[in-house]
């Protein structure tokens, strides 16, 4: 996407009719002129409340993703590579996939109770899903001529998963990283709204109840702001490892 | 018939899967204040249903999820359509939107409370927020994607503009759509549940929530088991949908 | 129908120095050229002559930056609907969600054919270019010579006062073009319809043609016109081996070979 001049009307357009709009109804305690936002916005972030709840998600978010990226990588490349466990798994797989990662967010609380534990095991649970899915079809789908490369070669089925498996499905592997990577950040956030009292999302919380919308306003603009920067990482970090080619498997 | 007896086998291992579950339950592997067996969790399902209200939570969650889904489907078609048919709306409201899209929709619940209060409404604008980006993503892809060949056909037929959207333009974006549909569903099942934990709204979510507090994990793995089954019943359906409505598609690009 | 007297009549087409740059690029330059009612014309040319371009224009779909075409005495300002056109494509200009009976629906669709009406139209049609049983197909079951018969059907739904053909056997293996090259005049001598018909198969342009025009290249102009008295109805082998094909054929392979140069 290119940007130019054009992309910046809408928005300012906006900001103008609700710096208009929220002055012209006087205080409020639902909403809040973006210039109040602003000046609340960079009080969070010199008094550090702002940067340790974004600690606090990150470290959610991305913990959450290491353990549930490794279980999906390893199942997706287990079940990849084996047909026959792949069917057998099939019901299973279908049955347990639907459950909402919010749900499991109260069993979660039973079992862990608040904290980083209960935010870190849905994220988990959340980022398993894109992982196995987009590596399994990665994995399944490597050309069979290098398989058959890996039979003639009588590699070993570690080594196969190694040295040919792996290497060959890295791209969109690392897509499949990206998109659960985005996941995450939001899975967190919404766990932390929902239910536990930790990092960003319930510092949006917190000053919704305490009917200080620019403060509220000022960590939404935050975490859109943090997503954004995520997702811009994310896309030039594949860009620079694989090239424009690893785009072509991108599944929305 | 071979795919059948697979079918048949995953089954089984499925149902392996519970009656591990149910050993580790009835050995008390894990306490059962955590993990209620597939048994007590059936019990509590079924008694929710027939002598709780149960059922009221289900309708509940489904008005939610539905209501949502449905407002946010023909918002996010019009306006992808729109969007994606005019070069003028893709480079000024373009980029907005690709800034919005990473945007965690449940964030938005707080500024919906502030301005709707814990009411139907604002989980029906949370619902409609965070389904429709799917929705529309998607919706304008496929708009922006319709073979340009296709427009000249529709030039050298005379085809008039009504005509060019029905007839070439709607049918060529319908798998991008569905696919938004799809993802959307999931999404509004989501927040329906998040919203309705938070705001105490009648639903399966604040039955898991209340369950949860008070350490009835048996009901809390009733209200799970039908909140995946609603999942599940959702993405078949439009499974089916879709296997109707895209027959023409070429057999080789399924998995 | 008898072309020697069509030929005496006015011109259908008339291209009247027709100009077109791209920014500072000259992609054609002057282009005269007249088709008659029922004739047909190939245009051939190495790539980059502008011979796709030039059917384009032709058909109202892309326009001149000088000089104009004419159609019917009338300048064309857009594609008309009694000009049919055959995309090379055949899979990108077929909806693939519309079945082979669909997608000649289309075309009756856009000039309002009453839905009573439409079911035997589209089967004389299919039936017309060799597609009897195949209407409930969709182009992706079919094979390429399959679907672009199917396109042709379609163009033949609107009736059309003259086809315009940009390589419309191009993509084809060499059985199924000499087949779709001989129903192609068949449906073209019972129709009466004019040709345009860009190729870059030189013994195909002869073979179908009443007249090859050669176009040079960087800008495309015309470079050689050759009048193609063979008798008709072809045939794939008496017409190949003919002495005058063989000495045209050769005539067109020299022009191409200096213009490439």
């Amino acid at each position: 996407m290119r940007l130019d001049g054009r992309a910046f009307v809408l928005p300012v357009c906006l900001i103008i009719l609700a710096e208009i709009g929220a002055r012209a109804g006087g205080p409020s305690d639902s909403i809040a002129p973006p210039s109040e936002v602003l000046v609340a916005f960079v009080g969070a972030l010199a008094d550090g409340s702002l940067l340790l709840a974004t600690r606090d998600t990150l470290a959610s978010a991305f913990g959450g993703l290491a353990i549930g990226g490794a279980i999906g990588l390893a199942l997706g490349i287990l079940l990849g590579s084996v047909g026959a466990l792949n069917r057998l798994m099939e019901v299973t797989l279908e049955l347990i996939r639907p459950i909402p990662s919010v749900a499991l967010a109260p069993v979660a609380l039973v079992a862990l109770g608040f904290g980083y534990r209960l935010e870190i095991a849905i994220v988990a649970y959340a980022s398993t899903w894109p992982v196995l899915l987009l590596t399994r079809s990665a994995v399944a789908g490597v050309e069979p001529r290098l398989i058959e490369v890996a039979q003639a070669l009588r590699l070993s089925f570690p080594a196969r998963v190694a040295k040919i498996i792996v290497p060959a499905a890295l791209p969109r592997i690392f897509v499949a990283f990206r998109l659960a990577a985005g996941f995450a950040l939001i899975v967190a956030v919404t766990i932390e709204i929902a239910i536990n009292p930790l990092g960003l999302g319930a510092g949006l919380m917190t000053a919704g109840q305490a009917l200080r919308p620019e403060l509220m306003l000022a960590y939404l603009l935050w975490i859109g702001i943090v997503g954004f920067a995520l997702n811009i990482l994310l896309v030039f970090a594949q860009q620079r490892l694989f090239g424009r080619a690893a785009l072509v498997g991108d599944i929305r | 018939m071979k795919a059948l007896l697979w079918r048949l086998a995953s089954l089984a291992v499925t149902a392996g899967f519970v009656a591990i579950w149910q050993i580790v339950a009835d050995f008390k592997l894990v306490s059962p204040v955590f993990l209620p067996g597939p048994d007590r969790a059936w019990a509590a399902l079924v008694h929710g249903m027939v002598a709780s209200n149960l059922a009221t939570k289900l309708a509940g969650t489904i008005e939610h999820m539905l209501e949502g889904w449905l407002v946010a489907s023909i918002a996010g078609v019009v306006l992808g359509a729109l969007i994606g048919s005019s070069r003028f709306m893709r480079a000024y409201v373009g980029p907005t939107l690709e800034f919005l899209r990473p945007l965690p929709a449940s964030a938005v619940i707080p500024l919906a409370i502030a301005i709707f209060g814990f009411s139907p409404a604002m989980a029906l604008g949370v619902i409609a927020f965070g389904a429709i980006w799917p929705m529309l993503l998607s919706t304008v892809h496929g708009f922006a994607a319709v073979e340009p060949r296709l427009y000249e056909v529709a030039r050298a037929l005379h085809l008039s503009r009504w005509q060019v959207i029905a007839k070439i333009a709607l049918p060529s974006a319908l798998p991008d759509i569905l696919a938004g549909l799809r993802l959307g569903l999931t999404v509004a099942l989501i927040l329906a549940v998040v919203c309705e934990m938070i705001a105490g709204l009648d639903g399966l979510g604040q039955w898991v929530l209340l369950a949860a507090r008070y350490f009835r994990s048996p009901d809390l793995f009733a209200g799970v088991i039908l909140l995946g089954a609603l999942g599940f019943v959702g993405a078949l359906a439009l499974d089916i949908a879709e296997r109707r409505l895209l027959v023409w598609r070429a057999p080789t690009n399924s998995p | 129908m008898n072309k020697g007297s069509c030929r005496a009549g006015e011109a259908l087409i008339r291209f009247s120095k027709v100009d077109l740059s791209f920014s500072d690029r000259k992609i054609l330059e002057a282009i005269d050229l007249e088709i008659m009612r029922g004739e047909i014309v190939c245009l051939v040319g190495p790539s980059g002559c502008g011979k796709t371009t030039a059917l384009r224009i032709a058909t109202g779909l892309l326009a001149p930056t000088g000089g104009g075409v004419a159609f019917d005495g009338a300048p064309i300002l857009g594609p008309r609907r009694d000009v049919a056109i055959v995309f090379q494509d055949y899979g990108k200009a077929l909806l693939p969600w519309r079945t082979a009976a669909g997608n000649v629906s289309l075309a009756l669709e856009a000039v309002g054919t009453p839905r009573a009406e439409r079911a035997a139209r589209i089967d004389a049609l299919l039936a017309k270019v060799g597609l009897p049983h195949h209407a409930d197909k969709y182009p992706s079951q079919m094979s390429g010579g399959m679907q672009q018969r199917l396109q042709i059907a379609r163009c033949l739904a609107q009736e059309p006062a003259a086809l315009m053909m940009d390589e419309p056997f191009g993509a084809l293996d060499a059985m199924t073009r000499q087949e779709l090259q001989d129903e192609m005049l068949q449906i073209v001598r019972t129709t009466g319809a004019t040709v345009l018909f860009v190729t870059h198969d030189l013994e195909e342009a002869i073979y179908v043609g009443d007249r090859v025009i050669g176009l040079l290249p960087h800008p495309g102009r015309i470079g050689i016109e050759l009048k193609i008295d063979l008798p008709r109805p072809r045939d794939q082998i008496a017409t190949r081996e003919d002495p005058e094909f063989l000495r045209l054929r050769r005539e067109l392979y020299e022009f191409i070979k200096s213009a490439e140069r």
